[in-house]
């Protein structure tokens, strides 16, 4: 298993910017999810690393060699690079059995018929299709068909093996399956795998770290609870869930012991404190962000955490695992989920309460 | 067959510009030397099939005299063209084809609903039937019609009054009707095969919605079923028209005699039925029937332009059949009553010429086999078949190749120049085949004399190629376009170098559709009249130039064994096309 560095890597399309001076290095045996909304370059930039475009700028190392050297003119097609890859249609060649399908990187390299044997029925195995390995694979449903492109991607033992939004083709409860035994796998095998997805949950399920990308720029590198707790800016921020981003003024930033910095803010009819990575004047404009998950509701009046709002329950949503209840208050509009046991009725005056832990910083 | 998978819209967008850097885009991009030449070789070949005889035909028109022959450069030939005459024969022209087009517009789609949307008993069966007058050669359906209809020793008139007890004769082959009845016979099954798909593949919630808001079957079939298919229709009835004006067989049997000119027939007369041939005028009027059909393709561009085919979304769903109830046995009647008429009665036609001495005289002491000992025994027939067999297989390999190579770098690469291979390609769809007959005729006369290509069989090749070309790009087009680009950057990505992924994957599945697209172009050969008859020399007859011979020489009774040995050929290969091909297909 190798590793994969990415310098200042950047894709043009004539005059539009599809990845924008990506620097990017994933360690051997390490599982990176890119991660970001439609169009923010994140499938292209899987592709430079697969050889399926060539990048305009920077270079592109896999392992100790460079595969793509834009400046040098310097470019290893694709099927020079020892990858494994997972398309998001699975691209299951449908004139193949599932067999052929596995067994095509090693004919393509000329093993011998024994080895070929082997080693495919031990992918299938890897992924529990070995029962299927003289089907037809047309003849496969969704999930099969991945396990299929898992095993074809695996079969030669890549130097890092890409995935395309494997998942999403999938429904929702085999998606989750799918995603937790293909973790097993790689943390068992020990691949460097580069993922591509749009789905937050997935990429924080699966990743150790995660590549937040927006406008061909990336906006965060991190473990995947860094970047949901510790964002670096509004927008990191907005794109897991839908959190509460509260406008407040820094009154007062002190170190508090560890790695972080220690705010007193004030917002609009409310106070109190937060954390930050950055020390910050006093004074300055930030948005504090607080997950819905970690705000408490109480009755009006009572407070028992670092941060607290006032207000009245405006709409209250049963929502299976949990109930959406909306605050409103002099602030904003707060969206808390409480557990599904609680009731709350509407109009009902409230407190709404966090611990200092779960309110982030960040500047505007 | 789940070859195309379906990216959800918003990755597409993603993507989109990928297709601009395809991987394939690059693979030669170390040898982008080979590229060129390659593109070099192509460009060369497409321009002679289809540039070079289209620059002879304009040099014969402008030129007085034949190819070789010392002559001047003039505008006598487009002068000699603007007569009252001419006016006559384009209007004809145009007249004949709008007037079969609308029936068979209107037959072909009773048809299409017939068999898509209603539960008529053994529809798949009747769809085979249907389809099957398409793939006959319309040579043998004229000169089975030719006897059928004939206005004195026709079957049918005989029939009639033996019936009526009568002298005169009920229908007359030789007439406007005759013209237009015979070519309704193709068009019909053309333009089914062309719509049944789109009827097929009609969401039927659009139509369950309309329904639902009250709208009556009728209502809704006026304003949402028929509306939806507009565009489908437009483009439908624009093909038959066009096709109309290239029609060559049946003005030619059954129009020539009673001096119904059209502007194929007219450009086949001033060659072949003058005493001296007027290249000139032939050549002028082939201009300007390319420009009429210039006209018309670019009217249908900009008739079709913008309109969506998207009644298809690639859901899986079952078309809402309607129930007829003892309705269904109407049109079940009414199905095989035109596979009757248009089949049937030919082939009958043919059997009954070939089993009697003498064609009208159906009498129990008349029966003979002497004209299949007669045929069999003749070495021209025997000739023409090998020919028509070299021809068609040669032809349709070579066209297929070309088509498959033409669409693979118009569709799948970003390289230069592959507009110009496309536009190139498509060039003779816009030709009838008499006018691409002459340009070639033309071609192969200037050709250098050390490339003897003209009275040879390579001629009716090259011709052949030239023809089948659109059709073989674009069945390849259509094949190319469902296969997902991942599959072949999966391989790439795995290992495989550009030229296995082309022969693994590619080949590997494209290559119904190159079948199914063969099969096509081996029947457009074995059908073509129009260039051969212009190309051909003593030794380069074709089976259709052979029976054209003996039809002239008013031999139908040799004519009709002919006739049986090519539908019987016909029936063969399309039923190895249906059952070998589809069930390769359906494997997939």
């Amino acid at each position: 298993m190798a590793s994969v560095t990415l310098e200042n890597v950047s894709r043009m399309y004539g005059a539009i910017t599809a990845v924008d001076n990506v620097n990017l290095k994933i360690k051997s045996g390490e599982f990176v999810t890119l991660l970001g909304p439609s169009g923010c370059g994140k499938t292209t930039t899987l592709r430079m690393v697969a050889g399926l475009e060539k990048n305009t700028g920077g270079r592109i190392a896999i392992g100790d060699n460079v595969v793509s050297d834009s400046d040098k003119g310097y470019f290893v097609p694709s099927e020079r690079r020892r990858l494994g890859m997972v398309f998001q249609s699975y691209a299951i060649w449908p004139h193949m059995t599932v067999f052929d399908n596995v067994a095509y990187p090693l004919r393509i390299r000329r093993r011998p018929d024994t080895e070929v044997r082997d080693r495919v029925m031990n992918a299938l195995r890897l992924v529990e299709m070995e029962q299927y390995a003289e089907r037809p694979s047309p003849a496969l449903s969704g999930g099969q068909q991945q396990r299929v492109a898992i095993a074809r991607a695996l079969v030669f033992e890549p130097e890092v093996l890409l995935l395309d939004e494997p998942l999403s083709n999938l429904d929702a409860r085999l998606r989750t399956q799918m995603g937790d035994d293909f973790r097993a796998l790689q943390q068992r095998l020990k691949i460097t795998a580069l993922y591509v997805t749009h789905d937050q949950a997935e990429a924080m399920a699966l990743s150790d770290r995660v590549v937040v990308m927006h406008g061909g720029k990336i906006l965060q590198v991190g473990a995947p609870e860094e970047i949901y707790r510790r964002p670096e800016n509004r927008q990191v921020a907005a794109f897991f869930g839908t959190p509460n981003l509260l406008n407040a003024t820094v009154k007062d930033c002190r170190p508090n012991g560890g790695q972080y910095y220690k705010l007193s803010v004030e917002g609009q009819g409310w106070s109190g404190d937060c954390h930050a990575a950055t020390e910050m004047p006093k004074g300055a404009d930030v948005t504090v962000m607080v997950r819905p998950e970690n705000l408490h509701v109480r009755d009006a009046g009572q407070v028992n955490g670092d941060l607290s709002w006032s207000g009245e329950v405006s709409q209250a949503i049963f929502r299976g695992s949990h109930r959406s209840i909306m605050v409103k208050t002099p602030a904003q509009t707060l969206h808390v989920e409480a557990s599904s046991l609680s009731n709350v009725d509407i109009g009902r005056p409230v407190t709404v309460a966090a611990p200092v832990e779960a309110a982030w910083a960040v500047r505007n | 067959m789940t070859i195309i998978h379906n990216r959800p819209l918003d990755d597409i967008a993603e993507t989109a510009p990928t297709i601009a850097g395809n991987a394939f885009t690059r693979a030669f991009s170390g040898g982008s030397l080979w590229r060129l030449i390659g593109m070099l070789v192509l460009i060369l070949i497409l321009g002679f099939l289809t540039i070079y005889p289209l620059a002879m035909l304009l040099y014969g028109s402008l030129h007085s005299t034949p190819p070789g022959m010392a002559g001047e450069f003039n505008l006598n030939g487009y002068r000699s063209i603007m007569t009252t005459q001419n006016l006559i024969v384009l209007a004809n022209t145009v007249g004949i084809s709008l007037a079969k087009t609308i029936p068979s517009l209107t037959i072909a789609v009773f048809l299409a609903w017939i068999v898509a949307r209603t539960d008529t008993p053994f529809r798949g069966t009747l769809e085979v039937l249907i389809t099957l007058p398409f793939f006959i050669p319309p040579i043998l359906t004229a000169m089975a019609w030719g006897m059928l209809a004939n206005p004195q020793v026709g079957v049918i008139n005989m029939v009639w009054r033996w019936l009526t007890g009568g002298t005169d004769s009920l229908v007359n082959i030789y007439s406007y009707g005759g013209v237009i009845w015979h070519m309704c016979q193709y068009s019909i099954p053309f333009l089914f095969l062309f719509m049944v798909d789109a009827f097929r593949a009609m969401d039927p919630s659009l139509e369950e919605s309309s329904r639902m808001c009250g709208a009556s079957r009728w209502t809704t079939f006026r304003k949402i079923t028929l509306l939806l298919m507009l565009p489908v229709l437009t483009s439908s009835f624009m093909l038959s028209f066009i096709k109309g004006i290239e029609t060559f067989e049946s003005a030619l049997f059954f129009g020539l005699p009673a001096g119904i000119k059209v502007i194929t027939t007219d450009i086949y007369e001033s060659i072949n039925h003058r005493a001296t041939p007027d290249y000139q005028y032939a050549t002028s009027l082939s201009f300007a029937i390319m420009g009429l059909m210039f006209l018309l393709v670019i009217w249908q561009w900009w008739m079709l332009r913008g309109k969506s085919f998207q009644t298809v979304t690639g859901k899986g769903f079952r078309p809402s059949v309607m129930e007829l109830g003892p309705w269904r046995w109407v049109t079940f009647a009414f199905c095989v009553l035109f596979f009757f008429i248009t089949v049937v009665l030919p082939i009958g036609q043919l059997m009954l010429g070939s089993f009697f001495r003498f064609f009208g005289f159906y009498t129990y002491d008349m029966l003979t086999l002497e004209h299949y000992r007669n045929v069999f025994a003749n070495s021209e027939f025997w000739r023409a078949v090998r020919n028509t067999m070299v021809l068609g297989l040669l032809g349709a390999t070579a066209t297929m190749a070309l088509g498959a190579v033409v669409a693979y770098i118009s569709v799948r690469t970003r390289w230069r120049g592959r507009n110009l291979i496309d536009s190139m390609a498509w060039l003779p769809w816009m030709m009838p085949g008499m006018v691409l007959g002459v340009g070639f005729l033309w071609a192969f006369a200037m050709l250098p004399g050390p490339i003897p290509i003209y009275g040879t069989i390579w001629a009716l090749l090259l011709a052949y190629i030239a023809l089948g070309t659109p059709v073989s790009v674009r069945v390849m087009t259509g094949a190319y376009h469902q296969l997902s680009y991942d599959l072949e950057e999966c391989s790439r990505v795995h290992g495989a170098t550009w030229v296995q992924t082309m022969w693994r994957i590619m080949v590997a599945l494209a290559w119904p559709a190159f079948a199914v697209g063969w099969v096509l172009t081996f029947f457009g050969i074995m059908r073509e009249l129009s260039a051969s008859i212009l190309l051909y020399s003593v030794g380069s007859e074709t089976l259709a130039v052979v029976l054209m011979k003996l039809w002239a020489n008013g031999n139908a009774e040799q004519v009709s064994v002919i006739g049986l040995m090519m539908m019987l050929l016909v029936i063969v290969f399309r039923w190895v096309q249906l059952s070998f091909i589809k069930a390769r297909i359906s494997k997939l």
